[in-house]
């Protein structure tokens, strides 16, 4: 009888322990993941300058496009330094919004479109942007683990006794336009070619 | 309609539940056999010392293939290693999802063989290969290989390879377990059968189960890949948030019949979808389906659509 219980207090003991160590661990991985965030966006803000000396002679006339690349790197280096996930994935989205125009571009000049060099670059610019989407995917899958975990039996417990704070993984705000349809967005839009 | 994290944890109750089943199908033929033998050898520990000899014999044969899987699978495809430049979509979306998942980029290779289809092993992240032919390359859009990538990373991050090596041993057991079992039994009948009623009872169990558990087993085997299946489908959902990628991969694949030449049995299992490509439909399908390692694509499509 003695036996059985030294046996479940052990058991109970060593429950904790791995709960404990997931808070943890978890704590530290998601740090990871938010500096990880900030090595693709270091990449991004080196590859493009490289990106944009490839292609330059061809683009030449699409002097604004350049422009824009070199403003929203220049965003990134700023946001990396400031070591703010917020800020990070604001100017990994201006970077993303230079893509379509760049499309745009490729497709009013059509001598282009058949260019490797330029077919390289969109292929670069996609990869770059789904590498912060992805580093950031993390970040948010990390956080939703550790806070379902937090507040969901039995390791609520340990998480209660520790008193751990949620944590606030990708910051989006609760309120705002994104989360209202507009009347015109109700509509199909129609795709004219 | 199922949301990604209910699909997720359904499938690993599933899953935990059939292999919660092995087990103790297992658990129960091993000691059924081994007490029949031990009524046989006359002494009771004899059964349980020939049923750990099994273990060890299956359990040598499937580490070597377990721990090298990785250079094994590759030497019998032939397979030459991904190149950034040449498989730039291949690459690159390998490493995108390694960040997303967390572990390291696996090594990549691919397979010059026109059939679409993709591979995975590895016995942990830090070991961990994926393959894919050239055709599956050529005819999936950058959307659609992510969703095949993303499943094959997902076998990785569940350590499938080690779950199926371990299930494989305890098959192989049972299987050498019940040979032994009935060569020693029918070769020749003892002289000196002093049996009480029980132990004839073990006897008769022990054939039964000598026969029966190998199959039953493999079955159960066979159920645990094709769980493993649905789970890596919903795994890579939970990576990519985009269903109809991997819905129209998986839909492409389904349309071409050509078979992929450089698959065999022990590495059918291993693969996106069956290399063999599923025969028969109707009344047969059902017992067929049984023998799979994978679920049809009907299914697995049905369950992808549930989450969209």
């Amino acid at each position: 009888m003695i036996y059985l219980l030294i046996g479940i207090l052990v058991l109970a003991g060593l429950w904790v322990i791995a709960t404990y160590n997931f808070f943890v661990s978890s704590k530290t991985r998601i740090k990871a993941s938010v500096q990880e965030i900030g090595n693709q966006l270091k990449r991004q803000a080196d590859l493009i300058p490289n990106l944009e000396s490839s292609v330059k002679g061809y683009l030449a006339h699409e002097k604004g496009i350049f422009e824009k690349l070199t403003e929203a790197r220049k965003a990134i280096a700023t946001a990396v330094d400031s070591g703010n996930v917020q800020k990070m994935a604001d100017a990994g989205a201006k970077l993303a919004a230079v893509l379509p125009s760049l499309t745009i571009a490729v497709e009013d000049n059509p001598e282009l479109k058949g260019s490797d060099v330029v077919a390289k670059l969109m292929d670069e610019l996609r990869d770059t942007a789904d590498k912060i989407m992805y580093a950031r995917r993390l970040v948010i899958d990390l956080t939703a683990d550790y806070n379902v975990r937090r507040v969901t039996m039995p390791s609520s417990l340990v998480a209660n006794l520790l008193k751990l704070e949620e944590l606030p993984g990708l910051i989006t705000p609760t309120e705002g336009k994104h989360l209202k349809v507009s009347e015109e967005e109700t509509e199909t839009p129609k795709v004219k070619l | 309609m199922i949301n990604v994290y209910e699909a997720q944890a359904a499938n690993k109750r599933k899953s935990a539940l059939i292999i919660g089943l092995f087990i103790l199908f297992v658990t129960v033929s091993v000691y059924v056999i081994s007490q029949a033998m031990g009524v046989y050898f006359g002494y009771e520990p004899g059964g349980l010392g020939v049923a750990g000899l099994a273990f060890i014999i299956s359990g040598l044969i499937t580490f070597v293939s377990y721990y090298a899987s990785d250079k094994i699978v590759l030497s019998i495809s032939g397979a030459r290693p991904a190149d950034k430049k040449k498989d730039f979509n291949f690459y690159t979306v390998t490493e995108n999802l390694s960040i997303a998942t967390g572990i390291p980029k696996p090594k990549l290779y691919v397979i010059e063989d026109s059939a679409p289809n993709a591979f995975a092993t590895g016995r942990d992240p830090d070991h961990a290969v994926v393959c894919a032919t050239t055709g599956l390359l050529q005819k999936l859009t950058r959307t659609e290989l992510e969703g095949v990538i993303a499943h094959e990373l997902s076998h990785i991050k569940n350590y499938d390879t080690r779950l199926m090596s371990i299930v494989a041993v305890l098959v192989g057991m049972v299987a050498l377990l019940a040979d032994i079992f009935l060569r020693v039994s029918f070769r020749s009948g003892r002289s000196d059968r002093r049996e009480s009623q029980a132990s004839a009872i073990f006897l008769l169990l022990g054939i039964i189960f000598a026969i029966l558990s190998p199959i039953i087993s493999q079955l159960i085997q066979l159920a645990v890949s094709r769980r493993r299946e649905f789970f890596a489908d919903s795994s890579s959902v939970a990576l990519t948030r985009q269903p109809s990628g991997l819905i129209s991969a998986l839909e492409k694949i389904a349309k071409d019949h050509e078979p992929l030449e450089a698959a065999n049995k022990a590495t059918a299992h291993l693969y996106i979808v069956n290399p063999f490509k599923e025969k028969g439909h109707g009344a047969v399908d059902w017992l067929a389906g049984l023998f799979n390692t994978h679920p049809p694509l009907s299914e697995r499509i049905a369950a992808l659509t549930k989450m969209v």
